[in-house]
């Protein structure tokens, strides 16, 4: 045995290791964010990159089953229009707005989340009764505020779509 | 000799699993980003792309256009139903097309070579020209524009969609986004659009083969409405009826 050959195959094998990391990495990360030479999201140029591009947005099937939704708050709609989830499944809401303050609540629930251009909203939500929920925005926003409603669809856990890694969850695809 | 020939060979497998290493992480890289980033339009809305579309020379412009004139007319409005009328239009909104063209996220076999064959200025001159052009008759012109009357129940219909909207259903209001109301930006006006244009592209919206409305408010609304509504709409506008003060043809 020769103390190259050992330090050559420790090596291969760290190196390796490191591969899987660069796969799971968030978009919010600070040392992303910190490359990336800005705090928060640009809200004009939303969809030209990062985390809310229109092929991310929607609900997002983890492997634990657990799921996130990804949505863009704008005068005067929610994207995406009809949102599909797992009930009794906790979810993470992330919501951003593309514009004016907006607020994101469900009828029948407790849950209200307001958001601003620039920042990320986070929220843990869980719906227990499938079923659908009217999502009206409750800030005013302009002209067209009080027709900014939307629909969130919440399904047994048994009849949630199984979504491959890439593809995200709307009504249409149910 | 031999000692110096294995001192050569574990150079060289350091080397190798380098480049093995190199090259497995590009790929695991590249297949993580398997699904690339669906961008509707390149253009976003900076305080320097707003300087620089609402800028343009509308001299230069208006012997630019001399080359649009045979589709879009020598006044901004067209001869046919189904290309669209430019005069008075935004700025913004039309260099947004304009560029949207260039870049192929809106496809139109009349309009991507041509807008292609525009630099950059050029764009920006003739859409300072487009937006100045006046929107009152003319007699001398053949445009089309305004096309028939809808019965009045038509009217009424599209009336409701484009001054309150549909709650609901989550529609907002069209005159909240195209005026007069309120303008929101690179939104053009359809006020003294054609029929048969707006139309197609309530069509193309909903159907998704026009998609490069940024984060998808048109999509999203054209989808939204039903057939009988579309054409509805189509014909209010077509009519010069979104001309008359908001909410007139409501209560009829
Ligand atoms: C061959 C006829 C033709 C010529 C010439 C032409 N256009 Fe067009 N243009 C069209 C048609 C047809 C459309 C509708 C596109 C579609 O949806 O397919 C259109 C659409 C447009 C639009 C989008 C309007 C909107 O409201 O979204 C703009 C802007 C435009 N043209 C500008 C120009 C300019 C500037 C020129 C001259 C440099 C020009 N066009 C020359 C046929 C023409
Ligand atoms: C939330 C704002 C908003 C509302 C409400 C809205 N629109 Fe739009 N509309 C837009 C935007 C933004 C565009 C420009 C898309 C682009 O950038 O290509 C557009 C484009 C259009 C076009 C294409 C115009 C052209 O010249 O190319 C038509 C037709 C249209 N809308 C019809 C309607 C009708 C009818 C309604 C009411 C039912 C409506 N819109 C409500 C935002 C809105
Ligand atoms: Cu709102």
């Amino acid at each position: 045995m020769n103390w190259r050959k050992v330090r050559t195959f420790l090596f291969t094998v760290l190196a390796l290791c490191l591969i899987p990391a660069t796969r799971y990495y968030q978009v919010d990360e600070p040392l992303l964010r910190f490359l990336r030479g800005s705090l928060h999201v640009d809200p004009l140029s939303l969809h030209l990159s990062g985390e809310f591009v229109e092929n991310n947005l929607g609900t997002e099937l983890h492997a634990d089953g657990s799921v996130t939704v990804r949505m863009i708050a704008e005068q005067y709609l929610f994207v995406p229009h009809c949102i599909l989830v797992p009930a009794g499944v906790p979810i993470n809401l992330r919501i951003t707005s593309a514009d004016a303050v907006h607020s994101l609540s469900f009828e029948g629930t407790e849950y209200a989340v307001k958001t601003l251009p620039g920042t990320i909203s986070k929220a843990e939500l869980m719906f227990s009764k499938a079923g659908k929920y009217k999502t009206v925005c409750r800030e005013f926003c302009g002209p067209g505020h009080y027709a900014m409603r939307s629909e969130l669809k919440v399904v047994p856990r048994d009849q949630f779509p199984a979504l491959r890694p890439e593809e995200r969850g709307n009504c249409a695809a149910q | 000799m031999r000692r110096n020939d294995r001192t050569g060979f574990f150079d060289w497998s350091l080397t190798w699993a380098l480049a093995f290493i190199l090259a497995a992480s590009s790929l695991v890289l590249v297949a993580g980003d398997a699904a690339p980033d669906r961008v509707p339009s390149l253009v976003t809305w900076t305080p320097e792309t707003i300087v620089a579309a609402s800028s343009g020379d509308a001299f230069r412009g208006m012997l630019l256009a001399k080359r649009c004139d045979h589709c879009h007319g020598s006044e901004g409005f067209s001869p046919v139903t189904s290309t669209p009328n430019l005069a008075g239009i935004s700025a913004l909104a039309i260099w947004k097309q304009l560029e949207d063209f260039r870049a192929h996220k809106r496809r139109s076999r009349a309009m991507e070579p041509i807008a292609e064959s525009l630099s950059a200025r050029d764009v920006e001159d003739v859409v300072s020209y487009y937006a100045k052009l006046p929107i009152y008759p003319d007699p001398q012109d053949n445009r089309v524009f305004p096309q028939g009357q809808p019965s009045s129940s038509r009217a009424a219909l599209a009336s409701r969609l484009v001054t309150f909207g549909d709650g609901d259903r989550g529609i907002p209001p069209c005159q909240a986004c195209h005026g007069p109301v309120a303008y929101k930006i690179g939104v053009p006006s359809l006020a003294n659009q054609n029929g048969d244009y707006v139309l197609d592209e309530l069509e193309g919206f909903a159907s998704g083969t026009r998609a490069n409305d940024i984060n998808q408010p048109m999509r999203i609304i054209a989808a939204l409405l039903s057939e009988d509504e579309r054409h509805a709409l189509a014909e209010y506008y077509g009519a010069g009826l979104g001309l008359q003060p908001a909410g007139s043809t409501a209560k009829k």
